[in-house]
């Protein structure tokens, strides 16, 4: 009993944990500069399909940036400039990233209505 | 009915019914194939439309910031939704198998590609059950068909079957009544000569016997002409005719002797018109068959006291009597074989038939007029 409440216990900490390495790495950021999150998140879901090729995609791009390697039209840099690469180790970007796919996936948002 | 034509029609039915029933099987079991298919494309066009459907709804739910987002659903077809690696997303059901192994015999699947991956989805699978309604109807329909099909061409064998095994019966029956008539026909004169000889053994031999001897001789005249008729018809073909000039006066007047004796048995008197030197190219047999069938016929069917008018000149011969007569049904068929108009006097019905083949044989025309109760007469034009 005790044992599986200590695990819980780890099991919501590291949630909790990993959610607020994503607020302070990237999320602040965006809220600053206005990045509409979920729009991002759904152009890479329309474009890659699954999870791996989303989270690939996102590394490729995030550790350096370039127009070709990014989920937004080419336009979209006329207005905005290019981010810097960021200078994170690989595995805590891809746990930021898989923590960001978790938190704006709309497939959970389905549901089936009851006629 | 007869065994033989009895075996004979159950053989023709087997067989044309059999027959009938694998070219009918064949032909609607194509159709049956045929039809079931285009209902269950009719079935799988109504799961490609959902899929469409759906695939504009997933464009609008990718679209939506609603918190909670409604998957399209429909009461009788089922679809899910599937990542670029072939894993579920979500769906109405989810199949238990691989999306590529995916087969069921009761249901219809039709998987599509989503582009762009609306949701993540690369791919939507449409199943609905297979709905056996219409296709249970085709099959009744066509067992219906079958059914009623069978009924028809059985009584339509039937009756084609009794028809072609018409002629085999109709040949039976003729060969049976030529039996008949054979064994009567030989009987009469034999039972004739054998009475006639006991009588003259019994009373000795007399002037008085005359009689006797004449009945004899008559019936031996007659067995003869039937043995001659028979032996004609059977060998007609076969024989080697000697087309020579005949004189047809001196034959003829050698056949008026020849049949005297009946002649007097029936008091029938005789008017004879008969030309000298009158010569045809013909076979000798020919014309003794010619001349024997019609005096014989003449005199047979000639009335007690009668008249038999004998006319030959150098275009025809003439046979007239002034017997029991025909109708003129009667007279249209009286030349086929083993007709007989009249079945009051013997006969097989051969005797004019044999003098229709020699004028057939010769070019001769066979004119026959006939009055019922006042007389035939027959004329033979060359």
């Amino acid at each position: 009993m005790v044992k599986s409440v200590w695990f819980v216990m780890a099991v919501t900490i590291s949630i909790f944990a990993q959610d607020a390495d994503l607020q302070r790495d990237c999320l602040s950021c965006h809220q600053t500069q206005q990045i509409p999150n979920s729009l991002i998140y759904k152009r890479y879901l329309m474009k890659y399909s699954t999870e791996t090729a989303i989270e690939n995609a996102m590394i490729k791009y995030l550790q350096n940036p370039k127009k070709s390697e990014s989920i937004m039209p080419s336009a979209f840099f006329l207005k905005f400039p290019m981010k810097e690469a960021l200078q994170v180790p690989e595995p805590v970007l891809r746990q930021n990233i898989r923590s960001f796919i978790d938190t704006f996936d709309v497939k959970k948002k389905l549901k089936i209505k009851v006629h | 009915m007869l065994s033989s034509e009895k075996r004979s029609l159950v053989r023709f039915l087997v067989i044309y019914l059999a027959s009938t029933l694998l070219l009918f099987s064949l032909a609607s079991w194509i159709f049956y194939s045929s039809t079931k298919h285009h209902l269950l494309d009719k079935q799988r066009d109504t799961i490609m439309y959902e899929a469409e459907r759906i695939k504009s709804k997933l464009r609008g739910l990718h679209q939506s910031n609603d918190a909670v987002l409604y998957y399209p659903s429909h009461s009788k077809i089922d679809s899910a939704i599937y990542d670029l690696d072939k894993k579920y997303i979500f769906g109405t059901f989810k199949p238990s198998v691989k999306l590529d192994t995916i087969l069921s015999k009761d249901t219809l699947y039709y998987l599509s590609k989503v582009e762009p991956y609306y949701l993540g989805a690369a791919y939507l699978l449409t199943a609905r059950k297979i709905d056996y309604t219409p296709i249970y109807a085709l099959q009744k329909q066509i067992l219906f068909f079958l059914l009623l099909a069978g009924i028809v061409f059985s009584a339509l064998g039937y009756f084609l079957g009794r028809l072609f095994v018409a002629p085999m019966r109709d040949a039976i029956a003729r060969m049976n009544l030529f039996i008949q008539d054979t064994t009567h026909e030989l009987n009469t004169p034999i039972s004739t000569i054998l009475t006639n000889i006991e009588m003259i053994e019994t009373f000795g031999k007399h002037v008085e016997n005359m009689d006797e001897l004449k009945r004899i001789e008559i019936a031996s005249m007659t067995l003869s002409r039937i043995y001659d008729d028979l032996t004609y018809l059977n060998l007609n073909h076969h024989y080697h005719r000697k087309i020579e000039n005949l004189n047809m006066g001196d034959l003829l007047k050698e056949r008026m002797v020849y049949f005297t004796s009946m002649l007097e048995v029936k008091k029938i008197d005789t008017v004879l018109d008969i030309q000298d030197d009158i010569i045809l190219n013909i076979d000798k047999n020919d014309a003794l068959r010619l001349i024997d069938n019609l005096l014989s016929n003449a005199i047979k069917y000639n009335k007690r006291y009668g008249t038999l008018n004998v006319t030959l000149d150098k275009s025809m011969l003439c046979i007239a009597d002034t017997g029991i007569g025909m109708s003129k049904n009667d007279l249209s068929e009286v030349k086929q074989r083993f007709k007989r108009a009249n079945k009051s006097e013997g006969g097989f019905g051969i005797g004019l038939h044999i003098v229709s083949q020699v004028c057939e044989n010769y070019d001769f025309d066979l004119q026959i007029e006939s009055t019922i109760n006042e007389g035939t007469e027959v004329k033979i034009v060359w």
